[in-house]
C-alpha cells in the first residue's frame, strides 16, 4: 500500500470526527457559526494537505524545488501523532471549558442559596 | 419623583476598612433619590470580616465560598439581581473610589436614555487621577479596541449600570479583572446599546493601596488575548 494512502487512511478518523463534532456542536447551539466555520475549515485544510501531499511532493521534486526523500513510514507515524494530539487537545479544551463553566455556575448558585438562609 | 426597583452591587474582597462607609453613604444617597433600592455586597471569600461589617451597615450580603475574582463576584451579584427582578442594577467599587451621587446619576441617565449598559468613565474628566493610572487605563482601553473593536474611554471602570436586558443576557467567562473588557465584547456580540457618562474618582491613600497595579495590566492583556484566540477554536 502506498505510504501516502496509509497517511490519509490513518488520519481520516480524526479528521471526520473533528468535522462531525464541529457540526454537531453548532446544530445543538453549543457553538457559533463563526466557530463552526473555523473548526470545519481547520480540519478541511488538514484533509486537503494530507490528500495532496503526494502530487505536491512530486511536483516540487520534478521542478527541482526540493531534494528531500519521499515519505517514510516514520514520517507517516509522526504526522499521524501530531494530528491525534491536535484532536485530543481540542476535545480536552472544550471539556475543560464546559467543566469550568459548570463549576462557576455551581459556586454562584450555592453562594446565593447559602447566603439567603 | 418615584422610580423603579434598583440595586447596587458591590463586589468586595478584604474591604472591612471601607465597606461600612461605602454602604452607608450609598443607602443615604438612595433614600434621597426616589429610587427604591437594595445594596448587595458580594463578599469574595474575605478573611477580614467584610461580610459582618457590610451586614451591620445595612447591606444584603452574599458570601462566596471560594475567592474567585472580581469578575465572578460581579456575575454572582448580577445573577442575584436578575432573580430578584430588579429593573436596573449598578456595580461600584468597594474601596470608596466612586461617589454615590454618580451611581444615582447613572440610574437617571439610564432611565432616560434606555441604553442597555452604561459605563461611568473616569477618563472623560480625569482630574484627580494620577498620570500613571490614566496611562494604564488608557492603555487597556486601547488594547480593548485593538482586540475587540470597542471604543471606550474607560474600559476598566467598575461603575456600570445594567438594564433588565443586560441582567438577563449579558454573561462573560473570565473571572478576574479582565471581565471589564470581556463584558464590553459580549455586549457588542449581543448588540446591546452601550454608552458612557462622566464620573469622578476619589483616590484616598486607602484606595491607592488597594488599587490595581499597572503590572496587573500585563495579566489582563495576556488573559484577553488568550480568550480572543481560544474563542476561534470553539
Amino acid at each position: 500500500m502506498s505510504r501516502y494512502l496509509l497517511l490519509v487512511l490513518l488520519n481520516l478518523p480524526f479528521i471526520l470526527t473533528g468535522m462531525v463534532s464541529a457540526i454537531t456542536r453548532y446544530k445543538l447551539n453549543k457553538s457559533s457559526r463563526r466557530r463552526l466555520t473555523f473548526q470545519f475549515g481547520l480540519w478541511l485544510v488538514i484533509l486537503l494537505g494530507l490528500s495532496l501531499a503526494q502530487p505536491l511532493y512530486e511536483w516540487l521534486y520534478s521542478h527541482e524545488l526540493t531534494q528531500t526523500e519521499p515519505l517514510s513510514l516514520f514520517d507517516v507515524i509522526q504526522i499521524t501523532a501530531i494530528v491525534a494530539i491536535l484532536f485530543i487537545a481540542n476535545r480536552t479544551r472544550l471539556k475543560l471549558d464546559e467543566a469550568e463553566r459548570r463549576l462557576n455556575d455551581l459556586h454562584q448558585e450555592l453562594s446565593i442559596r447559602l447566603s439567603s438562609k | 419623583m418615584k422610580h423603579g426597583k434598583v440595586c447596587v452591587i458591590i463586589p468586595a474582597y478584604n474591604e472591612s476598612v471601607a465597606i461600612g462607609g461605602v454602604v452607608k453613604a450609598m443607602h443615604e444617597a438612595l433614600s434621597h433619590s426616589g429610587f427604591n433600592g437594595e445594596i448587595i455586597v458580594v463578599d469574595d471569600g474575605s478573611i477580614d470580616g467584610t461580610s459582618a461589617v457590610a451586614k451591620k451597615a445595612g447591606a444584603t450580603v452574599i458570601k462566596h465560598i471560594l475567592n474567585s475574582g472580581a469578575g465572578a463576584a460581579t456575575a454572582t451579584g448580577l445573577s442575584f439581581a436578575e432573580h430578584k427582578g430588579y429593573v436596573l442594577a449598578a456595580t461600584m467599587d468597594a474601596d470608596g473610589q466612586h461617589l454615590p451621587k454618580d451611581v444615582i446619576e447613572g440610574f437617571k441617565v439610564m432611565s432616560a436614555s434606555g441604553d442597555d449598559l452604561l459605563i461611568g468613565s473616569r477618563l472623560i474628566d480625569s482630574d484627580g487621577m494620577s498620570k500613571v493610572k490614566v496611562l494604564g487605563n488608557k492603555g487597556l482601553s486601547l488594547i480593548t479596541y485593538v482586540l475587540f473593536g470597542i471604543n471606550s474611554t474607560d474600559s476598566q471602570s467598575g461603575l456600570r449600570i445594567f438594564s433588565k436586558r443586560s441582567l438577563t443576557e449579558l454573561r462573560w467567562k473570565t473571572s478576574g479583572y479582565e471581565f471589564c473588557s470581556e463584558m464590553l465584547w459580549r455586549a457588542k456580540q449581543l448588540r446591546l446599546s452601550v454608552n458612557e457618562y462622566p464620573i469622578s474618582a476619589i483616590y484616598t491613600e486607602y484606595s491607592k493601596s488597594k488599587g490595581q497595579s499597572n503590572w496587573n495590566a500585563v495579566n489582563i492583556v495576556r488573559s484577553l488575548l488568550a480568550r480572543r484566540i481560544m474563542e476561534l477554536f470553539g
